[in-house]
């Protein structure tokens, strides 16, 4: 075999779930010998679906695979696809926090180290040293995993995806295997330099091992792989060889959001600028620092403005915004709300106080699912909802509760039989209206959007802008923290571009859009 | 013509809103059949007037156990500190009575109250599981309760000054659950006209949830230990005067046992997020009517009767959870 050839390779796989969601729609991507192949795409593109069907989580409706040049079966579990040398290192959950390195790096492989039902420790010790030295991972195989840093805990796991697909081959006696080794989001919990670490540590064990890294993080992407599949809506929609085109990041980050797919919803709002000096300063942030996330962070929020801090996932534009919220907390640097300096380590009740609100898009974070939705409304109205009979007590008053609801769903035309409807029932667009519509009557001064669109429709999209516009048109400041550059345009009157952590420069919106094209 | 229509549309409200209530709560079921079980088994005993007053007592009692835990567990943590509060405020109130008077009853509610900010806090703050907490406590505290019995040189812990709170000024009303009523207001009250029911749910079903809508949840998880000791302290009152106006002095597992019971019989699940003192309410009666009838029943060992009713409930709590996990996943 050519060193060309395709080691693994899967053809026109579909796969429906529940017959009428289309998470697969013909999809064909193969690895070679020693190569990172990365697959990118949004969340919900169907990567995680492709992964599982990989490693025999999932059967396809239909597609073919091959292993070597000869068509085989899919996996039907992951000890199959075990056995077959394909692995895979799942983002989170991975670790168990309280076994030994070697008890750890063994897990499930014990069996094959145990003689009259003892264990073999000198064994698996000594096979352990000898895995670790080839692999170039220093580290002490007594130590528990939970005392070593992210980072080195993810090269333990790969090493551990690595031995197991060693230790099942060699069990059949097959002919020499390249272990296909499977990264789903791998640098997920890692700071920007661990990541690094993690990097050059996949760069040495590309010498004897194919990775398919998943990833929606692009400039890692670009950095580190040698061919580029783009997934989105559940198809490849764009393959690059790195080593033989020049693409930049921009053409990528076009290629995962789907240029088109509602361009002429962008197009409707001809944005008007408005002047935003002589507006009250409502929030300052100085030199605001947190080690390894982001450095130096500095600007104003006025009254009415709405700031996007832009760039790649992993940039640290999201904690920034968490910092903002009070969820982690800044090493260094000042963060003034109306000029007056709060607290750098906070909690997010404290924030609310303050008058910093938070929605994100992200489903079920922020929404109670089993509760109706006028629930879901007053869970921050309560002042508005309630009344005082005596200084120290608040009763609820049910019809206040279900007029604000009302007006709520009136106001976003929020699609439910009425206000005591459960929210799981809804479809993710409303879900969505819900969320943000509690803070809708609540007006806070400073409102922090954290992916507010993800994973809904256009029509439901138009209309939670709508309701961000307006609720901007009323004053309130607003932070963005989003993947898509459409958002930004959309509601930003000024973006701030991060890359590793530093602002890079910043736009007016005009120059924002002629930036990336829009 | 027109009041006619009005009168039909309140109708229809009320029918709706009941059918609403029987089915989110599976007790009601429970109650009505064994109601009709019992009242056809063993019709003259079950139905007499002795009878019902004594399920009327033993719910006050049940019910007095369970309702202020309830609120912990809606946080989907557990409060097992209801014997303690029980047992040791009522040695305090022996105690302190020489000196205080009447007003010594006082003490059960100030008691459990600091019993429960002490839960609280512990649990909130150095992160002691709450189960292990709570029943260290209750432990100490009935150990005390025996101690003062001990070197007091007395057989029972009783204060006959209260045996005024024993007649009830209502004929066939039992003045145990006089007393337990005022508790149960207040704990429905709290439940469904304060924001407190609310966000005690919230932290109970998303906790990451309930902090990114802006809740101090550290502050609203003591608070809900500190209001579970301040009922129990209250309720305590009315076991007290049940029991003639003296307190337990052995510690007794199977009381334990009861408060839990009721609160999963009515279909509060132990992991939190849903419930709540009414159901808990539904699932005391549940647990006095089982108890009453079995107890009628010719033939049925007295003696065995823990048993039985243990084994009864462990089956309960089983169909119970996965009845509401198959509603919670339609």
């Amino acid at each position: 075999m050519g060193t060309l050839d395709p080691i693994l390779e899967v053809r026109d796989v579909s796969k429906t779930f529940d017959r009428v969601v289309r998470a697969l729609d013909n999809v064909s991507i193969m690895v070679r010998r020693n190569e990172i192949v990365s697959v990118v795409g949004e969340n919900g593109a169907g990567k995680s679906t492709l992964m599982k069907i990989l490693v025999g989580v999932y059967q396809p409706d239909s597609g073919e695979m091959y292993q070597m040049g000869r068509k085989v079966p899919f996996p039907r579990d992951p000890l199959d696809a075990l056995s077959r040398g394909i692995s895979i290192v799942y983002q989170e959950r991975g670790v168990i926090p309280h076994l030994k390195v070697y008890q750890f790096l063994f897990l499930g492989l014990e069996e094959k180290f145990t003689r009259l039902g003892r264990l073999q420790l000198g064994k698996i010790i000594g096979l352990a040293k000898s895995v670790f030295e080839e692999l170039g991972l220093k580290c002490d195989l007594a130590s528990s995993m939970y005392e070593l840093p992210p980072s080195t805990q993810k090269m333990v796991e790969i090493a551990r995806a690595i031995l197991s697909v060693r230790l099942m081959v060699g069990m059949d006696g097959e002919a020499e295997i390249i272990p296909v080794i499977i990264l789903d989001e791998p640098t997920a919990p890692l700071s920007i330099e661990e990541r690094d670490e993690l990097f050059n540590y996949l760069l040495n064990l590309k010498k004897s091992n194919s990775f398919i890294f998943v990833s929606h993080i692009i400039p890692e992407v670009m950095k580190f792989s040698d061919r580029i599949y783009v997934l989105r809506d559940g198809r490849v929609v764009a393959h690059h060889d790195l080593s033989s085109e020049k693409v930049t990041e921009d053409q990528i980050f076009r290629e995962i959001v789907g240029r088109e797919s509602y361009y002429d919803l962008w197009a409707r709002y001809v944005y008007s600028a408005g002047a935003v000096e002589g507006r009250r300063v409502v929030l300052s942030v100085r030199n605001l620092t947190k080690k390894g996330y982001f450095e130096n962070i500095s600007f104003d929020l006025h009254e009415g403005e709405c700031i996007g801090l832009f760039g790649p996932a992993g940039c640290g534009k999201s904690e920034i915004a968490k910092a903002l919220y009070g969820e982690i907390a800044a090493d260094a640097g000042e963060i003034l709300v109306d000029s007056r300096k709060v607290k750098l380590k906070s909690e997010p009740y404290a924030r609310v106080k303050l008058g910093i609100g938070y929605f994100s898009g992200e489903t079920g974070k922020e929404l109670f699912l089993f509760w109706p939705i006028r629930k879901n409304v007053s869970i921050v109205n309560f002042d508005k909802v309630t009344k005082r009979p005596l200084k120290i007590i608040s009763v609820i008053s049910f019809n206040a509760e279900r007029s604000l609801a009302e007006k709520i769903m009136k106001k976003l035309r929020i699609r439910a039989p009425n206000v005591e409807t459960e929210c799981y029932s809804l479809s993710g667009g409303n879900k969505q209206k819900v969320s943000v519509g509690k803070w809708l009557e609540k007006s806070p001064k400073i409102l922090v959007l954290e992916d507010p669109t993800i994973g809904i429709d256009v029509g439901a999209r138009e209309e939670i802008y709508e309701v961000l516009l307006e609720m901007k048109k009323n004053g309130i400041a607003m932070i963005l923290v989003s993947d898509d550059p459409k958002e930004y345009a959309i509601l930003c009157d000024k973006i701030i571009s991060i890359r590793g952590g530093v602002i890079q420069a910043t736009y007016t919106n005009e120059e924002f859009r002629r930036l990336m094209g829009l | 013509m027109k009041s006619e229509v009005e009168r039909l549309k309140i109708g229809s409200v009320i029918a709706a809103s009941i059918w609403r209530l029987v089915k989110v709560n599976p007790a009601v079921w429970a109650i009505v059949a064994l109601v009709v079980i019992f009242s056809a088994l063993v019709p003259d005993k079950f139905l007499s007037t002795s009878n019902l007053v004594a399920i009327l007592k033993n719910f006050a009692v049940t019910s007095m156990l369970a309702v202020g835990p309830t609120f912990v567990i809606l946080l989907g943590s557990i409060d097992v500190s209801y014997m303690g509060i029980w047992m040791f405020g009522g040695a305090l109130v022996w105690l302190l009575y020489p000196y205080l008077g009447l007003a010594s009853i006082a003490i059960y509610p100030i008691f459990g109250l600091l019993v429960g900010l002490f839960n609280g806090v512990v649990h909130v703050k150095a992160k002691v599981p709450s189960f292990i907490l709570t029943i260290a406590v209750t432990a100490v505290l009935a150990f005390l309760t025996t101690y003062v019995r001990n070197i007091s040189g007395v057989l029972t812990l009783i204060v006959p000054a209260y045996n005024f709170l024993r007649e009830s000024p209502i004929p066939y009303i039992p003045s145990p659950f006089l007393l337990a009523l005022p508790v149960i207001v207040l704990a429905l009250f709290i439940m469904f006209f304060t924001k407190l029911g609310t966000y005690f749910c919230a932290i109970g079903s998303n906790e990451e949830g309930a902090k990114l809508a802006g809740i101090n949840v550290e502050k609203y998880k003591i608070l809900a230990f500190t209001l579970s000791g301040l009922l129990t302290g209250l309720g305590s009152i009315a076991i007290f005067v049940h029991l003639g106006c003296q307190t337990r002095v052995d510690f007794d597992p199977s009381e334990l046992v009861r408060g839990l019971a009721a609160i999963v019989l009515g279909g509060t699940p132990l992991a939190g997020g849903m419930g709540g003192p009414h159901r808990t309410l539904l699932g005391a009666l549940v647990y006095v009517l089982i108890f009453n009838g079995l107890f009628l029943l010719p033939g049925v060992d007295p003696n065995h009767l823990k048993l039985y009713v243990g084994t009864l409930l462990l089956g309960a709590v089983i169909a119970a959870s996965r009845a509401l996990k198959g509603a919670l996943i339609a």
